[in-house]
């Protein structure tokens, strides 16, 4: 049953996969400038130019039908996975993203982890104690937090906390060249204070909220009624019965989450200084550099196609009425 | 009818009740029936939000927002024009706020900076006051209002000041300079001090200060100049001169000589019309100057009949005399930084010149009050008696947010940039709601294989990460875009990007609504299938739309400032709340300037807050459900 349920999202995920690479695809040949000439020497003597530039773009196929520059992209891109060359770092996009990717993944697993066990117990006992002065009180902090902008957040704690303070690095990466063994780590640790806090904070606003309306709705249902009434203690009706139950709409948005904050913390990677992939877009469009541009756009593009797709599946999971459908 | 009863019926009545409601609960019950029966849903909702304190404090704080920014960028024309004298300088509202104490003593001359003022009194002593200019470097720059102990021993006999720091001599002929002083302008150099010996200067008489240098007059009428590399080769001081120097009036990069026979000398910017239209009566001896006043393109000149003789750079009207004045008569001339005073000896006071921070507003009752000198300097102006008291003050009074680093008002661009950033939001949100309307719409309503299609094309736009594709979009497309084209790009593309939530959730309310009871009631009654949509389920599905658009709104304006922070949003010159924050990625700005990114951002935070407010109390009050939670 399940893999039925599985192998139905898949199918549906090929037109959205075609959409996405199409879409992408007419983007990097809508940017400015001609490929082939920024592969060459710009101070190429004019009458060389022209035959360089011909030879060029044979070698990267653009004399070619639209369609079959198209497939030859997607070829290059999935099959070989070869993501072509990064003109901003002059070596190949794939040497490039790699640590990058690795800092954004230590960024967003620290996050992650820590709101969780933050906004569940938060969101529970808010739901339990409606209307309460804690109920009040962090519901302000999540309206709060919603209309402060991530980089007004970051720009704060870096002026209280490294300007003023002096507690954490201003910006930038922990250097290895410079420190060695539990310096570098603690280093590490440091560097990342300040943009965990500042995406908790702006995550934690949405998921109390959510954690909450999904528990006020499985606490009143009949069933915690019938909990109640058979004298089983208020501890095992929120927990055992209604927490279980309001699990299934916050497994869904916890992986949306997850992998939304890769993209989403382009903003506070650039104010930190913070090396991540987030700011690597940034970067790359500021440099023109369109492989490195469009690299980044369909790695985006795959992770959010995957987080939907994790989601439907734990959806289908923890949910047995879906599995039936 | 009770009071009540109106209220339900006048909404703009109810709204200025609402504000009484904040404070005062009123209590009055009415039956179930009577209730029923004066409202309907539109009716109840809006009960419902003006009874929820957080909406009505939501409201309030938007139309505060909206009419600082839309009334007052009427009210306050945006200048364009960049003046680098001005940058980086922080609120205040106390340049022209001078000491009490000042009353009691005799004033003999008022210097000013940007954004300070300093009065030499006859006891010798310096009283500054304003605001600190800013701090450009720690370490750089002492506090410019602290007037160094040394000085406050001495006997100070002349004061000038640069655009950030003063200088002033004792009757010693010590010389004393603080504030930003990088160009070595606080001490006299060696080589002057040889110069000072071989022409056998003994005392100093006047002090002069630019941006970038010092110079001081000596009692045998020799001038020594000293500071930037820039500043001294721009002065060449004429050997002609040397030794007959009786005053000195100077703009930033360009002087006047008073001779000792009252002839006029020009020096610096040469080719200029400053220096090139001298009026040959000034030179050759026929009048007798004996008082010149400078700006960084004019000159003023007052003969010893009272006669006044001008000439220099038409700009700012500078070389015209104000129509309403005959000049002769005048006692007193001066110069700020781009205008000229003077006064008659019937105590009238004429100002002319360039009036972008006020220099032009004179105080209503100044020709009554016995003026009998003025002081100007930079943009600010002191209208003194005989007595030597300050009678009147003009001018500068400050910049309430600070000024940016274009020397820019924060607080004219802020109101501009609000009415940007506001406008950017709403229009974005007006097209995002039209495309989720027509794509949710037909979606639900017609189903079958344009649902699958329009619902896959919905997850390829949620599927690509907004903030990077926006960015990438702005470089693909934004590029050959001028300034305005460039904020409606802006619109489109935050519409274009952020329709999917709301036509997902139009669709599904819609087959949400089809499946009612009500519906089944309407088509069993006979009802036509199109008054059943419009009629029935539409209204229903409005009520999210609203809620969508005001939530959407609130993240928009959230959304245009982090583009603009970025660089990929509004572009300068347009103001708006974002791009004026992007100065903000510079540690400088970060730690000394804090004014240019706390002030934008924290009328981004209200409006935000507010239209969430907004927002949820709309959700609150259309969901009859919510009151259970």
């Amino acid at each position: 049953m399940l893999i039925k349920f599985v192998i139905k999202r898949l199918i549906l995920l090929i037109p959205v996969l075609l959409g996405i690479t199409i879409m992408l695809f007419a983007l990097s040949r809508a940017m400015p400038g001609d490929p082939a000439r920024m592969m060459l020497n710009p101070d190429m003597r004019p009458e060389l130019m022209e035959a360089a530039l011909q030879s060029m773009r044979e070698r990267l196929g653009l004399d070619q039908p639209i369609v079959v520059q198209y497939f030859r992209w997607l070829y290059n891109y999935f099959v070989l996975g070869d993501f072509g060359h990064s003109s901003l770092f002059n070596r190949p996009v794939n040497d490039v993203i790699g640590e990058p990717l690795r800092n954004t993944i230590i960024l967003n697993a620290t996050i992650n982890v820590i709101y969780l066990i933050i906004a569940l117990p938060i969101g529970i006992k808010m739901a339990v104690k409606r209307g309460s002065l804690f109920d009040n009180s962090w519901q302000v902090f999540s309206l709060a937090a919603f209309s402060v902008p991530a980089f007004f957040l970051g720009l704060s704690l870096i002026f209280i906390f490294s300007i003023n303070l002096g507690w954490f690095p201003i910006g930038g990466m922990p250097n290895r060249a410079l420190l060695q063994g539990t310096e570098y780590t603690l280093q590490w640790v440091r560097t990342l204070v300040l943009p965990a806090t500042t995406l908790i904070i702006i995550s934690l606003a949405g998921a109390i909220r959510y954690t909450r309306n999904a528990m006020i709705d499985a606490l009143s249902q009949d069933y915690i009624r019938t909990a109640r009434s058979k004298g089983l203690s208020e501890k095992v009706v929120i927990y055992s019965h209604a927490f279980r139950n309001a699990l299934i709409p916050i497994s869904t948005i916890i992986v949306g989450v997850v992998f939304s904050l890769f993209a989403g913390a382009a903003v506070t990677e650039m104010v930190f200084g913070y090396n991540g992939i987030g700011r690597m877009i940034v970067a790359a469009v500021q440099g023109r550099d369109r492989n490195l541009i469009i690299s980044m756009q369909l790695f985006f593009s795959m992770v959010s196609v995957t987080a939907m797709l994790v989601a439907d599946i734990v959806y289908g999971l923890i949910d047995p009425r879906i599995k039936l459908k | 009818m009770s009071d009540n009863n109106s209220t339900g019926k006048k909404v703009g009545k109810s709204f200025l009740s609402m504000f009484k409601r904040l404070f005062v609960r009123d209590k009055i019950e009415k039956n179930i029936l009577e209730e029923e029966a004066m409202r309907t849903p539109m009716k109840a909702v809006m009960h419902r939000f003006i009874r929820n304190k957080m909406a009505i404090i939501g409201f309030s704080l938007f139309v505060a927002i909206f009419l600082f920014s839309f009334v007052g960028s009427l009210l306050n024309p945006l200048d364009r024009a960049l003046d680098l004298t001005n940058t980086n300088i922080r609120p205040s509202r106390n340049f022209l706020r001078y000491p009490r104490e000042l009353a009691d003593l005799n004033i003999v001359k008022i210097i000013s900076g940007v954004s300070f003022s300093a009065a030499l009194t006859d006891d010798g002593n310096i009283h500054v006051w304003g605001a600190e200019p800013n701090r450009e470097m720690e370490g750089i720059s002492q506090f410019m209002l602290q007037v160094p102990e040394e000085i406050q021993e001495a006997h100070i006999v002349d004061i000038a000041a640069g655009t950030r720091f003063i200088l002033a001599v004792d009757d010693e002929g010590n010389f004393y300079g603080w504030g930003h002083v990088a160009h070595g302008q606080a001490e006299i150099t060696s080589d002057m001090r040889r110069m000072m010996s071989i022409n056998r200067t003994e005392k100093i008489v006047q002090v002069l200060a630019g941006t970038t240098w010092a110079a001081v007059l000596g009692d045998n009428g020799f001038l020594y100049l000293w500071g930037s590399i820039q500043a001294t080769s721009t002065f060449v001081i004429p050997t002609a001169a040397q030794g007959r120097i009786v005053y000195v009036a100077a703009g930033h990069h360009n002087m006047i000589l008073l001779l000792d026979d009252g002839t006029v000398m020009p020096m610096g910017d040469r080719g200029t019309e400053f220096f090139l239209n001298v009026p040959p009566e000034l030179q050759d001896g026929s009048v007798r100057i004996v008082e010149v006043a400078v700006t960084n393109r004019n000159v003023l000149a007052r003969d010893d009949t009272g006669q006044l003789h001008l000439w220099g750079s038409v700009i700012d009207g500078l070389n015209s005399f104000p129509e309403d004045m005959v000049p002769d008569n005048v006692v007193d001339i001066a110069s700020a930084y781009n205008n000229f005073v003077a006064v008659k000896d019937t105590g009238e006071v004429f100002v002319w010149g360039s009036n972008t921070l006020g220099q032009l507003n004179l105080p209503r009752n100044i020709n009554q009050a016995g003026v009998t000198q003025v002081f100007a300097d930079a943009f600010q102006f002191y209208a003194v008696n005989a007595d030597g008291d300050i009678v009147e003050t003009w001018g500068n009074r400050g910049y309430i947010f600070g000024s940016d680093q274009w020397g820019r008002d924060i607080f004219t661009r802020i109101m501009h940039g609000g009415r940007v950033s506001l406008t950017v939001g709403i229009i974005g949100v007006i097209i995002a709601t039209l495309i989720a309307i027509i794509i949710g719409l037909s979606s639900g309503y017609f189903g079958g294989w344009l649902d699958h299609a329009l619902m896959r094309l919905a997850d390829i736009f949620d599927a690509i990460p907004f903030l990077p594709l926006a960015i990438t979009l702005s470089f693909v497309l934004g590029d050959n875009l001028n300034e305005a084209e460039r904020m409606y790009f802006i619109m489109i593309v935050l519409g274009v990007l952020s329709w999917t939530g709301l036509a997902r959730l139009i669709r599904a309310q819609l087959l949400l609504e089809r499946e009612k009871d009500f519906v089944l009631a309407a088509k069993a009654l006979g009802i036509k299938q199109r008054s059943i949509m419009t009629k029935h389920i539409l209204p229903h599905v409005f009520n999210f739309v609203i809620v969508s658009v005001t939530l959407q709104y609130a993240s928009f304006i959230l959304t245009e400032a982090a583009l603009s922070f970025l660089g990929f949003g509004i572009q300068e010159p347009t103001p708006s709340w974002g791009n004026m924050l992007d100065g903000a990625q510079d540690s400088i700005v970060l730690r000394y300037f804090w004014w240019r990114w706390i002030i934008p951002a924290l009328f981004v935070v209200a409006a935000a807050l507010s239209i969430n407010m907004i927002g949820d109390a709309l959700r609150d009050a259309m969901d009859p459900k919510a009151e259970e939670r």
